[in-house]
């Protein structure tokens, strides 16, 4: 398998172990234009450095808040989708950097979440995108930096 | 025999999770304390005794790995089993974790019986009657 193929595998893997365990939510893979409202990031540096960014609907991450916390849709706040959705990448990083090479140490920085209504950016000669949908919303996770030229 | 927790994490919604299944494993669970990160953590245990610490790694201010320094260098405090919970799950992550004192290591993302599992094997009860067995079913949780 190509570095590539093999890191797009192992991104596939921690993105459906991170929502199915932790969020009780079954993604598939999708293709085409995506709008999102969320964006987080998170970087990380160690024996190669990169950034994982992910591009949420508010509507999946208010799902995910209500499954991971067992809350009614009423009682879910921006807070808590913000939180949930930093937690999701948080945790989508560090799977996948041990899935990836589990002797090393990665660094990360904390997860950052913006207010950031728009359209999943598709570079797909800079970064390693994906898309998601589950039940109509949207998700979309985007790998760069030298991470990629390994 | 009923147990003081506390849990450190940054995230609330994490804290609220963790609690959530501490409680359905089935622990008499008296009072469980909740700090941001490893400052706020040591600031509460200066006027609480709790009898387990479950913390993330990757905090703001104090990080986990630095709040395990601190309760090492605490007579006291070091005696409390410390169970980590975060996605830093390299080999030499978790060697540094246990080398600074931890007791228990768990990989985000968990299922809720990993963390029953390693509360019974830290704190050292078993089917003797200290918890509550019917408090979580022996399958899984409610959750």
């Amino acid at each position: 398998m190509g570095s590539m193929k093999k890191m797009q595998a192992l991104l596939m893997d921690s993105i459906f172990e991170v929502f199915e365990k932790m969020f009780f939510v079954f993604l598939e893979p999708c293709t085409g234009a995506m709008g999102h409202d969320l964006a987080v990031s998170i970087r990380f540096c160690g024996s190669t450095n990169g950034r994982i960014d992910a591009y949420l609907s508010e509507s999946l991450a208010a799902f995910m808040a209500q499954n991971m916390l067992g809350l009614n849709p009423e009682e879910v706040t921006d807070n808590t989708r913000e939180d949930c959705a930093r937690e999701a990448v948080n945790m989508i990083a560090g799977n996948f950097l041990n899935k990836l090479d589990a002797r090393q140490v990665f660094n990360l920085t904390l997860p950052v979440c913006e207010k950031k209504p728009g359209r999943f950016p598709q570079d797909n000669d800079a970064a390693l995108c994906l898309m998601f949908d589950a039940e109509e919303r949207s998700l979309g996770i985007r790998l760069s930096g030298e991470i990629l030229e390994r | 025999m009923s147990f003081n927790v506390l849990i450190v994490d940054d995230s609330g919604a994490m804290r609220a999770v963790i609690k959530k299944i501490v409680g359905l494993s089935g622990f008499r669970m008296d009072q469980c304390l909740e700090a941001g990160n490893g400052r706020e953590a040591m600031a509460l245990l200066a006027d609480h005794w709790v009898d387990v610490i479950i913390s993330d790694i990757n905090m703001p201010e104090v990080n986990g790995l630095e709040f395990l320094e601190q309760l090492a260098r605490n007579e006291t405090l070091r005696e409390i089993p410390v169970i980590m919970i975060t996605t830093e799950g390299s080999e030499q992550m978790m060697q540094e974790a246990f080398a600074r004192g931890a007791k228990g290591f768990v990989k985000k993302p968990f299922l809720p019986e990993e963390i029953k599992k390693i509360l019974y094997q830290v704190i050292g009860v078993g089917d003797d009657g200290q918890y509550e067995e019917d408090a979580g079913s022996a399958d899984g949780l409610d959750f």
